[in-house]
Order: structure tokens, then C-alpha cells, then sequence
């Protein structure tokens, strides 16, 4: 263990520790921008500052690990007025578009500003316009929100082991570019750690506010493994799909059918009623209607070739009660054990 | 006596305004050179420990316009404090350097150059503000003149160049801090073509480079250099496990020509590589059956296993650069021939030979005298030089010297001793390697110097021997040997393996037209084109340099294609502006020990995992094991990125 001193309180942590762990261990909250549980620390965002006694150079608080015996300052004039001009600097180019964005309400950027009292763009610099490529028409970048925290492109690399997009240019002109365009699978986990609205996704643009919005816990449906997902829902439609952080087998992270695979429900072609085909046309039926229809033709199949004339394949969509069922059906009451499930093809 | 009229260099301020020249005060911190290029005079320095002004007429303002804008090009993006506010910086001065400053300017300028100084990630951002505030500080009265005059300032001659302490030390000088802020983000690939960017040997330098590098990484001041090598290495091994090849990137040149290279070792496979980057047609000469010079003759495979250069020396013979084995220059092709056929010359032969005792009897052919290069060189052919003897006895304090005590071992000889003449602090071998020798058993005898070799009917049975005691510092520094009258003893041996030294072999030059050697017996060479006084023949590595690093061979191999490529392409050879900034460099030094970076350090590096001693001495297995993915990551966390920009006015 190693003992240090933060704010006056003595703590002890494991070696290899970070500062900005031992302080949250200890339940004193430093500033954090581009720090993110989930991935190696970036040191991009210049917040977590705090001062060692005896060291003439603050030290970013998630990078640092501790030594023993640091007396650490998490809050002092200085480091206020560093934090303050970094975020006076980030507005330089994000823009104050708080009421059009739909990050608005959830935005890190946007309670950091709130809660140093900014009120303004104080800084100016001259800006050339690029236009930057992002890899995937599902997601929408908007260079000027990006604060180029790095969290997305690390996160791809490090979450996704892809690497599609990356840092690129330098200076005030750096933006995020598919580096390599063909590894994006457009799975969103870029905007699921974005902590601005610099990434949003192009289906759910305009469609409801965070705030408004009900957010209701499920289980991804699309296959096996359980992702747990929030359904966002306004006004009795589904507007987008979020995660929680750490939460579920999936600890956040989505593929692209969980994270963008939801307008079917609101789809206009969707199936909603059984179909029966009669001379070759498609008309709509009630359930019992249909269900007679098959058990009679299982019957009539069971009878005329025997039971091993019919196989059941079961979906990976469907849950373990519901895969369960299917099987007991097709050897309890069909009589065979010609079944199997699309996962296994 | 100095003729500098200003300095805030290293943060001590001597400010010779307003003073007679005979008055000056002596900047004690930094030497600056007169000349930056030939008829190029420096009139200013402006860098990562403040700036430096000669001449008065040089506008403090417009210089700090440009080097802050010069920061804000070289800035990476990847912090905020540095990509927006040294981007605010320049835009401020450069309105101001328009006429269109602002009172609230300077305050704005002060404000944000300590933030930026103070919080950026890496040394861009940490140094770049810090002559700004020099100058904000002693020049104040020039900055208020600027805003109020509201003249523009007409824009002065500037030139600048990135390095780093690590990059400046390193002969071909890689861009080490990218490469290892690559292996921290995991993008291996990325960072083994940085590496390539400069040289075809990343696995072979990541095993015996000797990393002038480390001695000069700035964390050594907080705890204990980064292990830049190890990285390296890890880069090299983890592309060879995924057996991917390396990838280049051609850069054909507008013309390209015929150029035959003699030496298949670092120096020539380097110059290969780079010259069939640029599209020429190669054929390198080699005397062996196999490439890599010294580098395959000379080191042990326990530190360096063949097939790691025969992959990398594969690699550059997969780019259309042909190898003739065994074929000797002057023997079984002529100098002439050659040169006849091709459009230049690269002669890289290295330093094969041993330099001689002085001994009574060295040249007679005793039975079990054999020079460290030739003990070394059958040793790795396979053979045991001479299986009859048992006791080894090697003179001499280098790598070479240690190579052949731990080879000794691993070829079945039991005991081992090393005699040098002077301590093992001034021995110098790299110190891993001699620790590594103790830890095997070797038996050191220091301040031992042979006096005579004893034999019996041909045979060498041992070596006289009489003790040393340190004197006066020599010419090199160290404190010179002195024998010891009336000290002499015998140590029994019955292999006795000099190896004191190498020497050049010029015997390819024999009958050929006069190319200019030294008085050392090394090829005389343009320092910064390596040409020699035959324009179409150039040469670099040992056989110019005298006995030196596998990395400078590189180095001198890539400059020596870069000046072939002009030479095929009709175009002046001279010192390019990379030169004159290294030659400026040497004088202001990137790296001093002393600074006082006030970081938090205690995080040591992270030693590569090793065979036992007693197992590896009996096998040439490889010593050390590399790093695991995550154990380089997490070394690679450990670079300040100590990138810097050195700008002149001249």
C-alpha cells in the first residue's frame, strides 16, 4: 500500500494507483473532461491538475501514479485559474449552440462552463474550415463541437480494437478522421463516450431532448448475449438508444444493430398481423386463424411423411424460455428431433 | 568575451544592452556559433530555455510571432491547452506584428503563456511559452511600442527545426519520442514505421544498439531512463510474430541509377534500403556467405539471433537490392570493375580486424592465439576455434572483449578470465553487459596489463602479466594506466584471445586509383555528404568513423544514399539544413542533466525478464526476453515527450 495525503486526508491505495483514483477513493472529486473509466487515461483535457508539495509543476491527477508520502492539492487559485483558461480556450472553437445540440443536458463541457461561470467566448483565433470525413452515415461529426478529447478514438482502439479513426492534422486544425475507413463497423461506441455533442447519431437528430426523454432498461434482443440497453422513449416513440457505463455483460458498449437497429419498431412494413397466403396474395388474418392453419398442415405433414418430415429452427432473437419451448414443442408434441438454431449456422 | 547583446537562456538573464562590447557579460549557460550555414550568420536563438539575441536589429516581437507559430505547426493536437492556446498566442502576436494590437494584448499573452506553460502534456507545450515570457518580461518596452505605433512590422528570416534530447543524441536521430508514443496508444504497425522511416534494422538495434539515446532521456533526471531500446525491440518482434513484413513507402526519384555497394553489414544495408526506397538499382558486395557485417560476425547470438537480421536483411533484399555472397573486393571483383559499372560507389566495409598488442611473438601463429573479431567470428559460424584448449584468457575492456569471455562459455570452455588495464569503472563495455558477464562467472582481472605470451612448443600456456595503477587523465579522460615495476605474475591460459581493438582493412583500395585515406588508415570523408575526394565514391560506418556504434553506421549509411540519390540526380552536395541544425545542437545542447523539471517521478523502468545465468551460459539462446504488449505500453506511458523547437534568425 502507499500512503499519501490529498486535501489534508491521509489515504492509503494499492500501488500503481492514479491520483485521480486515490481522490475519488477518498471521496473528493477532481475535474475531469477527457478521463473516462473504461479507457487508459488520455491526459488530453488538462482538468485533473493538482499540486504536489515541493514539485514546481502541477501534475494531471489521472496519469500520475501515486508515490509515497505526496502531499497532493486538488483545489488552490492556481489551479482553478488553469482550469478555468483551458475551458476558456475549449470555446475558442466549440460553439455555444447549447439549444440546438443534442447533447444539451448532458453535456460534460456544458456543466464544467456552467459551474466555473463562464459566460462567454473570451478568447479568438483564426480558423481555417475543413471539412472532415467520418466513416459511417450513421453517425454525424461536428468538427467544431469536437474539444479533440480523444476519448472516441481511443475508445475504438482500445474498447473496439479497431482503430478506424484517429487523431489527424496538428495544431488548432487537428480533427478526428477515419484513419481507416473500412475497419469502422459503425457500432457507436465513439458516441457513447463523447462527452460533448461532437458525435450524435443521424437517426435520432432533433427527435427529443435528454431530459425529456423516458429512458427504460432492457435486454438487446438482436442476439445471445444479453446487452443491456436503455430505450429512449418520447412521446410513447423510441428515439434513440443509450447505455450505462459499466453496466451488463456489455459494459456499455453496443454494435451497430444494438445501437441503431431500433426504426424497424416504428416501421411501416413491420408485420403486425399474421398473413395468409391465398391465390398467391397475402391477406391479413386473426391469430387463431393462422395458428389453425399450421397445426393442420403439421398434422396433415406428421401424417402423410412422419414426424422427422418437419425440423424447427429457433432464432438467436428469441430468449432461453422461449428457445426452451420451441424444443419441447417440436420432440413433445411433433415427435422429432430435427431442431436447430440460426446461431449455430 | 561574447558578442551577445541578450540571453535568458536556462532562465539566468545577462542583458548587455546599453553596455561598451568590451563590457559584455559572458552568457555562461549556452555557447552560440557564429555561422548556422556557410555565409549564413546567426543573429538569434530562440528555443525550449529561452532565446539569445546577437544583434540589435532583430525584432524580439516578430521573432516570438514566429516561433510561436512555429510551435503551434509542431503541435501534436493531442492536449488543450496547447493546440488552442498556442494557437492564440500566434494569432495575438501576429495581429499585433500586423499593426493591429491591442492594449489588453500583452495581459492576454502573459495570462495564457503560463497556463500553457504550466499545463500542457508534453515539452511543446512546456517550453514553447517559456521565451515568450522572456521576452514579455525584458523586451516589455518593445511589445508596448509595437501596439501603440500600430506600424507593421516587416517579417524577419527564421529557421527552425524539432528535436529531442533523445532524438539529438541518437546518430540517425529517430523520432523516438513518436515512435514510443505510439506503442502507448497501441498502434504498434504505426510505430515500426516510424522506426523504418530511417532504418531497415528496427529488431537488430533493439537488441544491441548501445542507445546513446537513453543517456540522454530526460526522465533520467526524475527516476530512470525510458527503455527505448527493449521498445524498440518489442515494435520489431511483435510485426515479426504476426509475421506481417514490413511495409515501406517508395519515394522513386526523378532520375534513378546503378550504384553497387560494398559491405553487407549496418552501414551498407541501410544505404541499400534508402536508395531502393528512392528507386535505384543496388547490388551490395559481401564477403560472406551471410548479411550483416559485424553485426552477424561480431555479435553472439544470445544477444542477437541471426534469424532477426537474416528477416530485416531479407526485407531489404524483397525491395529488389541484390546480395552477392562471398564475394570479396580486390580479390574476387576489382574496385575498378565495379565503379566502371555503376553510377556511385558506396564503400562500407567496416573495421575487421584486430589491432595488435605490441607483444613479442603476436604474429608468430601460435596454437590457441586467436584475435577477438576472428574468436568471434568462427564462434558464430558454428565452429569452436579451437577445441583443444579450455582456459580463456581475452585482453581487453570493449564489447568485442565481452563477447568473446561470454561466448567462451557457451562453446564448452570452463574457465574464463578477462584481464583490462584499467577499472571496471572506465571499461567501455555497455555496463548491462558486463554485469550480465559477471553474473556468468566470468573471472575479471582489472589493472592487469599482458606483458609477454609464454608458450611451449607452439602452443600458447600463458600470458605475463603485470599490474596497472591509475595516473594522470588522458586525452580521452580517463585517468591513464601505469605499470606497477617488479609486479609481474602469470596467468595460465592455453587460448589467449586479444581483443583491444579493431582495425581497417584498405586493402580493396590497392592498385585502384588514390582515394584519400587518414592518418588513422580510415577513409577520408565529407562529414556531411560522405563522399570521398572520388566524387562517384562514397563511404561511411567504421571504416570512416574507426571502431564505433552500429547506429552511426546507419546513419552514415542513409546520409551517404540521400547524397548518392543527389549525386545520380545532378544535384549540388553539400551540408543540408538537418546538418547545420545537428552541428548548431551540438554547441546549444538539446539535453542538460541539471534542469529542474519539477514532475512527480519514482516510476522505475520496467527491466526485461531474463534466462537464469547458470542455463544461459550454456546455450547462445537468447538472453533477454522482450517485453509483453501490455509491459510496453505501460513503459512507454512513462515519456515526458520531450519534442522541442530550436528556431534561429538569421
Amino acid at each position: 500500500m502507499v500512503n499519501l495525503t490529498i486535501d489534508g486526508k491521509e489515504v492509503a491505495v494499492k500501488e500503481g494507483t492514479t491520483i485521480l483514483k486515490a481522490a475519488r477513493f477518498a471521496g473528493i472529486e477532481i475535474p475531469t473532461l477527457c478521463y473516462h473509466e473504461r479507457l487508459n487515461p488520455i491526459g488530453s483535457c488538462r482538468m485533473c491538475v493538482v499540486e504536489i508539495e515541493g514539485l514546481s509543476h502541477p501534475m494531471t491527477a489521472c496519469n500520475t501514479p501515486v508515490t509515497e508520502g505526496i502531499i497532493v492539492t486538488t483545489d488552490s487559485p492556481r489551479l482553478q485559474k488553469m482550469r478555468m483558461e483551458t475551458l476558456k480556450l475549449l470555446l475558442v472553437k466549440h460553439p455555444l449552440d447549447c439549444p440546438v445540440c443534442d447533447k444539451g443536458g448532458e453535456c460534460t463541457l456544458q456543466n464544467l462552463v456552467h459551474e466555473f461561470e463562464i459566460e462567454g467566448t473570451v478568447y479568438l483565433a483564426e480558423r481555417e474550415d475543413r471539412e472532415s470525413l467520418y466513416p459511417t452515415p450513421l453517425i454525424h461529426y461536428w468538427p467544431d463541437r469536437c474539444i479533440m478529447c480523444l476519448r472516441c478514438a481511443t475508445a475504438c482502439r482500445e474498447i473496439k480494437g479497431l482503430g478506424a479513426i484517429d487523431i489527424d492534422g496538428s495544431g488548432f486544425n487537428t480533427s478526428i478522421t477515419a484513419v481507416n475507413r473500412d475497419k469502422c463497423e459503425s457500432c457507436g461506441e465513439c458516441i457513447q463516450v463523447c462527452p460533448t455533442g461532437a458525435l450524435t447519431e443521424n437517426l435520432g437528430e432533433y427527435k427529443g431532448r435528454p431530459w425529456m426523454v423516458n429512458r427504460v432498461m432492457t435486454t438487446c434482443t438482436y442476439c445471445g448475449c444479453g446487452c443491456q440497453l436503455e430505450i429512449n422513449v418520447f412521446n410513447n416513440r423510441i428515439v434513440g438508444v443509450t447505455t450505462k457505463d459499466g453496466i451488463g455483460v456489455n459494459k456499455g458498449s453496443l454494435c451497430v444493430k444494438g445501437r441503431f437497429g431500433y426504426e424497424f419498431i416504428e416501421s411501416e412494413e413491420r408485420l403486425s398481423k399474421p398473413l395468409i397466403k391465398k391465390d398467391g396474395k397475402f391477406h391479413e388474418a386473426s391469430w387463431d386463424e393462422a395458428l389453425s392453419l399450421v397445426a393442420e398442415k403439421f398434422k396433415g405433414i406428421k401424417a402423410s411423411h412422419g414426424a422427422d418430415a418437419i425440423a424447427g429452427i429457433a432464432s438467436a432473437r428469441c430468449t432461453n424460455e422461449e428457445n426452451y419451448l420451441m424444443q419441447k414443442f417440436m420432440r413433445a408434441v411433433i415427435g422429432t428431433n430435427n431442431i436447430d438454431h440460426c446461431a449455430r449456422l | 568575451m561574447t558578442d551577445i547583446l541578450f540571453s535568458s537562456w536556462g532562465g539566468v538573464v545577462v542583458d548587455n544592452r546599453g553596455k561598451e562590447s568590451e563590457n559584455y557579460e559572458k552568457i555562461e549557460k549556452v555557447s552560440l556559433p557564429e555561422q548556422f550555414a556557410q555565409d549564413e550568420n546567426i543573429n538569434a536563438l530562440i528555443g525550449w530555455y529561452g532565446f539569445l539575441l546577437r544583434v540589435q536589429d532583430v525584432n524580439i516581437v516578430d521573432m516570438c510571432r514566429a516561433y510561436l507559430t512555429a510551435i503551434q505547426n509542431e503541435s501534436c493536437g493531442k492536449c488543450f491547452t496547447c493546440r488552442i492556446g498556442t494557437k492564440v498566442l500566434a494569432d495575438t502576436l501576429t495581429r499585433i506584428c500586423r499593426g493591429k494590437g491591442q492594449d489588453e494584448d500583452l495581459e492576454v499573452l502573459s495570462r495564457l503563456a503560463e497556463v500553457i506553460r504550466e499545463g500542457s502534456k508534453c515539452n511543446i507545450g512546456q517550453s514553447g511559452p517559456i521565451s515568450l515570457l522572456d521576452a514579455l518580461k525584458y523586451f516589455a518596452k518593445d511589445f508596448e511600442k509595437a501596439i501603440q505605433d500600430k506600424n507593421p512590422i516587416p517579417e524577419g528570416n527564421y529557421t527552425y527545426k524539432l528535436t529531442a534530447p533523445c532524438m539529438d543524441a541518437c546518430p540517425i536521430h529517430l523520432d523516438i519520442p513518436g515512435y514510443v508514443e505510439c506503442i502507448k496508444e497501441g498502434k504498434f504497425q504505426e510505430s515500426l514505421s516510424v522506426i523504418t522511416n530511417k532504418l531497415p534494422l528496427p529488431g537488430t538495434l533493439g537488441r544491441v544498439c548501445v542507445r546513446p539515446c537513453e543517456e540522454h532521456c530526460r526522465r533520467t533526471i526524475l527516476d530512470e531512463p525510458i527503455s527505448i531500446k527493449h521498445l524498440k525491440r518489442f515494435v520489431a518482434d511483435n510485426n515479426l510474430e504476426k509475421n506481417k513484413g514490413m511495409s515501406f513507402k517508395p519515394t522513386p526519384s526523378e532520375k534513378t541509377g546503378k550504384v553497387a555497394i560494398i559491405g553487407a553489414g549496418p552501414g551498407g544495408l541501410t544505404c541499400a534500403y534508402h536508395l531502393a526506397l528512392m528507386g535505384h538499382e543496388v547490388t551490395v558486395y559481401e564477403r560472406h556467405g551471410e548479411p550483416g557485417g559485424m553485426a552477424a560476425m561480431g555479435i553472439p547470438d544470445y544477444r542477437l539471433p541471426r534469424d532477426i537480421l537474416g528477416f530485416e536483411a531479407d526485407q531489404v533484399q524483397k525491395m529488389g537490392v541484390t546480395i552477392r555472397y562471398n564475394a570479396t573486393v580486390g580479390k574476387d571483383v576489382k574496385l575498378s570493375d565495379i565503379d566502371k559499372e555503376s553510377d556511385a560507389v558506396f564503400i562500407a566495409i567496416g573495421a575487421q580486424t584486430n589491432t595488435e598488442m605490441g607483444l613479442k611473438g603476436e604474429d608468430k601463429g601460435y596454437k590457441g592465439f586467436i584475435p577477438g573479431v576472428q574468436y568471434l567470428q568462427e564462434v558464430n559460424m558454428g565452429t569452436d576455434p579451437y577445441p583443444e584448449g579450455k582456459k580463456v584468457l581475452v585482453v581487453g575492456g570493449g564489447n568485442v572483449a565481452i563477447d568473446c569471455v561470454r561466448c567462451s562459455f557457451r562453446i564448452g570452455k570452463d574457465d574464463v578470465n578477462l584481464v583490462y588495464r584499467r577499472t571496471k569503472n572506465e571499461m567501455p563495455a555497455d555496463h548491462v553487459e558486463i554485469r550480465d558477464a559477471e553474473e556468468e562467472g566470468v573471472k575479471f582481472h582489472y589493472l592487469t596489463n599482458p606483458t609477454r605470451i609464454l608458450t611451449k612448443k607452439g602452443k600458447v600456456i600463458g600470458v605475463e602479466c603485470i599490474r596497472m595503477e591509475l595516473g594522470e587523465p588522458d586525452e580521452s579522460g580517463r585517468r591513464r594506466p601505469v605499470p606497477v615495476e617488479g609486479s609481474e605474475f602469470v596467468i595460465e591460459c592455453d587460448i589467449l584471445v586479444p581483443a583491444i581493438g579493431q582495425a581497417i582493412d584498405l586493402k580493396l583500395l590497392e592498385g585502384e586509383e588514390k582515394v584519400e585515406t587518414t592518418r588513422r588508415n580510415t577513409l577520408a570523408v565529407n562529414e556531411f555528404t560522405m563522399q570521398t575526394n572520388n566524387p562517384k565514391i562514397f563511404s561511411a560506418g567504421d571504416c570512416v568513423t574507426g571502431p564505433s556504434t552500429l547506429i552511426r553506421a546507419c546513419a552514415g549509411g542513409r546520409k551517404a544514399a540521400i547524397n548518392i540519390d543527389r549525386l545520380i540526380n545532378g544535384k549540388e552536395l553539400k551540408a543540408t539544413y538537418e546538418d547545420c541544425f545537428d552541428k548548431l545542437f551540438e554547441k546549444v545542447k538539446v539535453f542538460d542533466s541539471r534542469e529542474n523539471i519539477g514532475f512527480l517521478g519514482g516510476r522505475k523502468r520496467l527491466h526485461l525478464e531474463m534466462l537464469p545465468p547458470d542455463e544461459r551460459k550454456q546455450t547462445f539462446d537468447e538472453v533477454e526476453k522482450g517485453y509483453s504488449q501490455l509491459e510496453a505500453m505501460s513503459e512507454a506511458d512513462r515519456c515526458l515527450r520531450c519534442y522541442r523547437v530550436g528556431m534561429i534568425a538569421v
